[in-house]
Parts: structure tokens; C-alpha cells; sequence
């Protein structure tokens, strides 16, 4: 399928992630122990057949870099197309200092390699939402319908509705209205990703950028009576990342075998940076129990109801419970961590108890030592 | 140049629709990941793969030589398989020197100053750049890389007898009486212009079997040559065999074990499989074991070695085993002292191999790839499953 062009919005500030995003973009926060929340946007794309994304990013994007780097990973380093890093390189900022105002504003910013796109439609999608969308059947019914454009929506949702829109369809599938983090929500739940023509994108863009409108939803959803919208209704796993209490029970449901098999698809396989670790090392006196463990990681104590990314190291005695330890992070003998969301390379010293709780998980940041 | 031809009959049912190199090994490697990722962590870009015996999985696990940072534009991964010649005079690669000899061109096409030769059936980690500083440094024609080994076990090598400086003046093949407890590993550098003369020699010799240890390197002995050892001390299996294979793998179990496979100044590099890390059920027991991506287990895993997008159901047993990619052990089954190869299924309450005992006929059982093997069916120890199994009735 080379007649749709993936945009990936990695530019958004995460502010309710916390700790999480202090270093790094919403889009390269780790996920389901050896993943960051990009591969699935990158994955989705390239299933579909995608072979050219551009990512468009703001600040904060060095760890995204060097996650995706030329996009090998993918099979996106290409000689045509391929995958390409779009920071702000026609922002002017001229109406509101210093960051991307909405999707439409973030468009304008890399308004030239919009021009440049050499299919005939884009998709446009968000770097930080973990779901195995079927991107080629959405494009199959995107191009049957002659929908101007078509939005790609859940019919139930787990994401703070505040930070959510919603779409209410008439009979034949198009949409009649469109609420953005309505009080009481009703009809389908936005995925934030889009499809429509690339000359239709450019007017919007043109359009919005000469009302002053930085917004896709004010200046597109909301404000376009006239265009053929529809939707594609998504029915398998979707979770959207936004705050940390968020985060953490998005990641505790992994560990469901029927939220893994709609994500984990082997004909949709979700790929992502290889970094050559060895196996998973169980030591004579370890348990792991109901847990998802990345390899690189070695265990010796006790693992319950968690998740470990890459290079982890449960120590001799040591007790990980409903817990999500990211890269690298060692847990020293004797340590007990219950609710704990340990971020990469975090050392937790022997014998130390820390307890969150399920509403309210600690957050322990990059390189801190406990 | 990396000999990855054999056919490693010894290997029988895990051999049969694979080349030696392409076995899977460690849980996340097969073997010629070694040899590949120790040329690359050597210095080493361009690697000649030559390749015969079913050569299909290998060559398409080699592929671009992406996972190992091969695919450059100069140099990189060739897999050479024999080919036919001018006037159709092609032949199979004859032996190990031959394998070479027919290469000629390729070699020549890099024109390199030293070549150093593989064998795509051995575990180990060695920087190759030390044993050619040495190669150098002894102005050598050859450097042989040897190990010690206990003397008594001696007449089962290719023995090298050296003096004081390590150079090499007598070489013999699995002597009745060793002198000398140094034993060749298989791995050669040669000078390369050297190393055409005597492989243009050795082909035009009808009487040779065209073989580096049996006639290469007795030849350039004869001659005179400066032919020195190298000695590595370090880990080193040979793995062909059910038995050196298994043992390998446990070897990997080890504690601070003799390979260390997590060294990042020393990365083994493997293609590896899209899938999201190895789930633990609720009633999972783990221990001493080796667990990787895609894995699925929910019953008990001891002293194992488990390759990636393998499932052990809840109830089921397996322990002193390796399950190969997608190997499935169904409810209640038991394995154990057994090697269950790619895809294979082990039914319900089935009980595959059998605890280590002292008789003559235990051995390790070996099932191979894409059988089943039914609900409540035994196979005894040792045994080597080719073809289906059938269940047996409650």
C-alpha cells in the first residue's frame, strides 16, 4: 500500500505523566517492558504497508531519537521515503511563543515536506497510543466510502474523557457531531488518527492557519459542516497514555492473555529497537508469578503481578509486587517494592520497603538511587 | 571465511532439514551467531559464509547481515554455496580445503593480507585481532588457534606438538601416544598469498582429500613454513553431538557461567522474533532456567532452556531440557532430558525422556521439528523421534 503517507504527532507535552516525561516525550515512555509507545504508531504503519512516516516532534525528543533512530527497526531506512524526524523547521512561533499549539500548528511547521508527501493521502496518528489498529482495512474502507475523512474510533474507552473526543454517528456511518472532552460523553471514542487526502489536508492547513486556528479538532472536526466525515470503528484493545495512574493500569492490564493477544498479533507483529540481550536468567530460589518479564533481565527473588523491561535485576530475597520496573532498574537483596513505577537504571539499595498504592503509584525517576 | 557446509550428521534428527550452523542454540542464538559476532566484535567486515548442506534457513537467517552489522556496502556477509564453473566443471565443496580453493576468486576480488578461516559448529568468544597480532608478530605463515586439554583425552584432537616459542613443528591427528596436550580448534589465519600457493597445490594433488588439518597444514609443516600456536583459554564447546549440544546449552545455566553471553563489550548478536516479553501464569513455577520473548508459561520450568514463543501449560513438567521456537507442552505432560525441536507439540499427560540414570541405554531424547507426539503417549530416554507419536486412550 504505497498510496498513504504515515504523520506521527510526538510533539505533545505530557504534563499529567509526571516523573515519567521529565526526560522524554509521552511517545518514547516505556511500555509493556521492552517497548516504547511509538512502536505501535511506527508497527501499525509499516503492517499496513507504509513504507514513509514522518514523525513530527517539539522538545524533548533526544530519547526518541535515539529509539528510532533511522528506523531500521521498522525496515524504514530507506533510499526513497523511508522514515523522517520532523522538528519545528518552519515554525515561525509568531502567535504563541515557543511550543506547537495543536495538531493543525504543528502541521504548519513542517509545512514544506507536507508539499513534498508523494502519495495522494495521509494518516495521520499519535506516538502515544499503544492499540494494533488495522490501518489497511481503515485505508480499504477510507477509499470505498469517499469519506473526506475518516477517523478511526473505539466503541469503548478506558482514557480520561477530558482529554478525549467523542463522535456521533447518523445511520450510514457519518458523523453528525463532534464533542471534544465533553462532561458526559456518549457515541464512539476518538483514536486520535485520520485519514484524508493530502490535498485536503494542505487546504485545512492553509485554511486554519489563515483563521489563526492552531487546532485540528476546532478547526477541522468541529468547523467543517461541509465535509464528508466517517468513522472506523476499532474493536480490539486501545490504551491511550496521559496521566501516571493511567500509565499504570494500562500496563497492569497487559498482563490480561486476552488484552496481549489482541496487541501482540503474530500476523501484526508490534517491532521495536533490538538490543542483543541474552535470555532471562531464573535462579534456583526465584518465582515469578502472573508477570511479564523482558529478557536481559535476570531474577533471583520474588516477582508478582509486574512488569520488567530489559536488563532488570531482582536480587536474592528481593520482592517486586505490582510493580513496573523500567530498563536496567536492580533491586538489591532483601529490598520489598509494592506499586512502585521505577523509571530506567534506578538502584534500589538492600533491604529498602517502598509502597505506592494501586491510585497512587510511586514514581521513582531515571538514575535515582534509593 | 566461515565453513558452514557440514552436514552434522551427528546432530540426526535436528540436522535434518537445517544445516549444523542454523541449530538453534542458548535460547535466543543459533550457532553461527558466535562465530558471526566474533568476527564483528573483532574488527572483522567482510565474512564469507560457504554454505552446502541445506543451506535454505541459513541463508535466509543470514539474509542482509542487519543483526550483526553486516550489511555494509564494502565487504559484509557473502554466503558462497559451490557453483558451476567454466565448461560446467563445478563440483560440491570436497573438503575444507577445497570448500576455500573453489573461493579463489571471491578472496581475490578483496585481496586480502591474511584470511582467517571457521568452523560454523563451535560456543565460544575469542577477539580474533589478538590471534592475528600474534600471527603477525611471529611473522608466520599460519597461527593455529589451540587449546590445552587433559592429556588423556588428547588422542581424540588434532594434536600440536610446539617448542619454547609456541611454534608449531609437528602436527598429528589424534595420536595414539600424544606428546603434547595442545589441541587445534579449528581455526586458521593464513598469510593469504601463502595460503593460495598451497591450496593451488593441494587441488592439483589427486591423492588429497583437500582438507586444511589432513593435508593444508602437514604440507606447509613439510615445507618448512613458520607455523605457530595461539593459545585461548577461555570457553569452547564443539557441539556436534545430542549430547555436547545439550550440555552446552546447560552450560549456559551456569552461574558467573563460563560464557558470558551479557558482556556488552562483547554482544552476541542473533535475528531475533517480534515478540513481546515471556508471561508468567499464576501458578508458574521458574528456576535455573533460561526464559525469552514470547514466551508463554504457566506450569514448571527447571534447569531448561527455553527458546522464544514456547508454551508450558499449567500442570505440565519440563526440566534438564531445551524447547526449541514454539515447542508447546500441553497439560500435565512431563519432559525431561530432552530436546524438543522447533514447533513440536507435546500432548496432554505425555511423558517425553526420563530421569539420568547410571544404565547404558539412557540418553538424552530428541524430538524433532513440527510432530506431535499424543495425549498420554511415552517416549522412553534416549529415544529419537523422526514422525508423529500417536496418543494413547485413557
Amino acid at each position: 500500500m504505497n498510496d498513504l503517507h504515515g504523520i506521527i504527532f510526538a510533539y505533545r507535552e505530557s504534563p499529567e505523566l509526571r516523573e515519567l516525561t521529565r526526560i522524554r516525550n509521552a511517545c518514547s515512555v516505556p511500555y509493556g517492558g521492552r517497548y516504547r509507545l511509538i512502536d505501535f504508531a511506527l508497527s501499525n504503519l509499516v503492517n499496513a504497508g507504509v513504507s514513509d512516516v514522518g514523525i513530527i516532534v517539539y522538545n524533548s525528543y533526544q530519547s526518541l531519537l535515539d529509539h528510532v533512530g533511522s528506523g531500521k527497526d521498522w525496515d524504514l531506512s530507506r533510499k526513497r521515503g523511508g522514515l523522517r524526524i520532523l522538528p519545528p523547521f518552519s515554525f515561525s512561533g509568531k502567535h504563541h511563543g515557543n511550543r506547537y499549539q495543536g495538531r493543525m500548528d504543528a502541521l504548519a511547521g513542517v509545512y514544506s515536506y507536507l508539499q513534498d508527501i508523494r502519495q495522494d493521502y495521509v494518516i495521520l496518528s499519535s506516538g502515544d497510543l499503544a492499540a494494533n489498529l488495522p490501518i489497511a482495512e481503515a485505508f480499504e474502507r477510507h477509499l470505498a466510502t469517499h469519506a473526506d475523512i475518516t477517523a478511526v474510533t473505539a466503541s469503548k474507552t478506558t482514557a480520561d474523557p477530558r482529554l478525549t473526543t467523542f463522535f456521533t454517528t447518523d445511520a450510514e456511518g457519518r458523523v453528525t457531531d463532534v464533542e471534544v472532552g465533553p462532561a458526559a460523553p456518549t457515541g464512539q471514542a476518538g483514536l486520535e488518527t485520520y485519514i484524508l487526502s493530502k490535498s485536503l489536508l494542505l487546504t485545512l492547513v492553509d485554511q486554519c492557519a489563515s483563521h489563526d486556528v492552531p487546532s485540528f479538532s476546532q478547526g477541522v472536526l468541529q468547523n467543517n459542516t461541509r465535509l464528508d466525515m466517517r468513522t472506523f470503528l476499532f474493536d480490539g484493545y486501545a490504551a491511550q497514555i496521559q496521566t501516571v495512574v493511567g500509565y499504570y493500569a494500562r500496563s497492569m492490564e497487559l498482563l490480561d492473555p486476552a488484552v496481549r493477544s489482541s496487541l501482540f498479533r503474530t500476523d501484526r507483529p508490534i517491532r521495536t529497537k533490538d538490543q542483543a540481550n541474552p535470555s532471562v536468567y531464573y535462579g534456583p530460589e526465584a518465582r515469578s508469578m502472573n508477570s511479564l518479564v523482558s529478557d536481559g533481565s535476570i531474577v533471583e527473588g520474588t516477582v508478582i503481578n509486574s512488569i520488567l523491561s530489559r536488563g532488570v535485576r531482582v536480587e536474592k530475597g528481593a520482592v517486586v509486587e505490582n510493580c513496573i520496573l523500567m530498563q536496567r532498574t536492580a533491586v538489591q537483596p532483601g529490598a520489598t517494592l509494592r506499586h512502585v513505577i521505577a523509571d530506567k537504571n534506578v538502584r534500589i539499595n538492600p533491604g529498602r520497603m517502598l509502597m505506592g498504592h494501586e491510585t497512587y503509584p510511586l514514581v521513582i525517576p531515571k538514575n535515582e538511587i534509593v | 571465511m566461515l565453513l558452514a557446509g557440514g552436514q552434522g550428521s551427528r546432530l540426526k534428527a535436528l540436522t535434518s532439514k537445517v544445516a549444523k550452523p542454523a541449530v538453534p542454540f542458548g535460547g535466543k542464538y543459533r550457532i553461527i551467531d558466535f562465530p558471526l559476532s566474533n568476527c564483528v566484535n573483532s574488527g572483522i567486515d567482510t565474512v564469507g559464509v560457504l554454505t552446502q548442506y541445506k543451506p535454505q534457513e541459513l541463508n535466509a537467517y543470514i539474509g542482509s547481515g542487519l543483526p550483526w552489522d553486516l550489511d555494509v556496502s564494502d565487504g559484509g556477509v557473502h554466503v558462497l554455496p559451490p557453483y558451476v564453473q567454466e565448461d560446467e566443471k563445478g563440483s560440491w565443496y570436497k573438503g575444507t580445503a577445497n570448500a576455500i580453493y573453489q573461493n579463489l576468486d571471491f578472496l581475490e576480488q578483496y585481496d586480502p593480507e591474511y584470511v582467517l578461516i571457521l568452523s560454523g559448529d563451535h560456543i565460544y568468544k575469542m577477539d580474533y585481532s589478538q590471534m592475528l597480532a600474534r600471527h603477525k608478530a611471529a611473522g608466520a605463515a599460519c597461527t593455529i588457534s589451540v587449546m590445552e586439554v587433559p592429556l588423556e583425552e588428547a588422542s581424540r584432537f588434532g594434536i600440536m606438538n610446539v617448542d619454547e616459542n609456541d611454534n608449531v613443528y609437528e602436527f598429528e591427528e589424534k595420536p595414539k601416544k600424544p606428546k603434547s596436550n595442545l589441541a587445534s580448534m579449528g581455526i586458521y589465519i593464513f598469510t593469504w598469498s601463502k595460503l593460495r600457493d598451497y591450496l593451488i597445490a593441494d587441488e592439483k594433488d589427486e591423492k588429497s582429500s583437500n582438507d586444511f588439518g589432513k593435508n593444508v597444514i602437514p604440507a606447509m609443516l613439510a615445507a618448512g613454513e613458520v607455523m605457530t600456536a595461539y593459545r585461548f583459554r577461555g570457553y569452547w564447546k564443539d557441539v556436534g553431538t545430542i549430547d555436547s549440544l545439550w550440555n552446552a546449552n546447560m552450560d549456559m545455566l551456569a552461574p558467573n557461567g563460563s560464557l558470558d553471553i551479557d558482556d556488552p563489550d562483547w554482544p552476541i548478536y542473533a535475528r531475533v522474533s517480534a515478540r513481546p516479553p515471556h508471561f508468567t501464569g499464576g501458578k508458574a513455577e521458574i528456576t535455573h532456567s533460561l526464559v525469552t520473548s514470547g514466551d508463554e508459561i504457566y506450569g514448571t520450568v527447571d534447569h531448561s532452556v527455553l527458546f522464544h514463543s514456547v508454551t508450558v501449560e499449567e500442570g505440565a513438567t519440563v526440566r534438564y531440557s531445551i524447547l526449541m521456537p514454539g515447542a508447546v507442552v500441553k497439560k500435565g505432560a512431563v519432559v525431561e532430558y530432552a530436546i524438543v525441536a522447533e514447533r513440536s507439540v507435546i500432548g496432554e499427560d505425555a511423558h517425553v525422556g526420563g530421569d539420568r540414570t547410571d544404565e547404558e541405554d539412557w540418553g538424552i531424547a530428541v524430538v524433532a521439528q513440527d510432530l506431535k507426539v499424543g495425549d498420554g503417549a511415552q517416549v522412553a530416554s534416549g529415544a529419537m523421534i523422526t514422525r508423529n507419536v500417536k496418543g494413547v486412550m485413557a
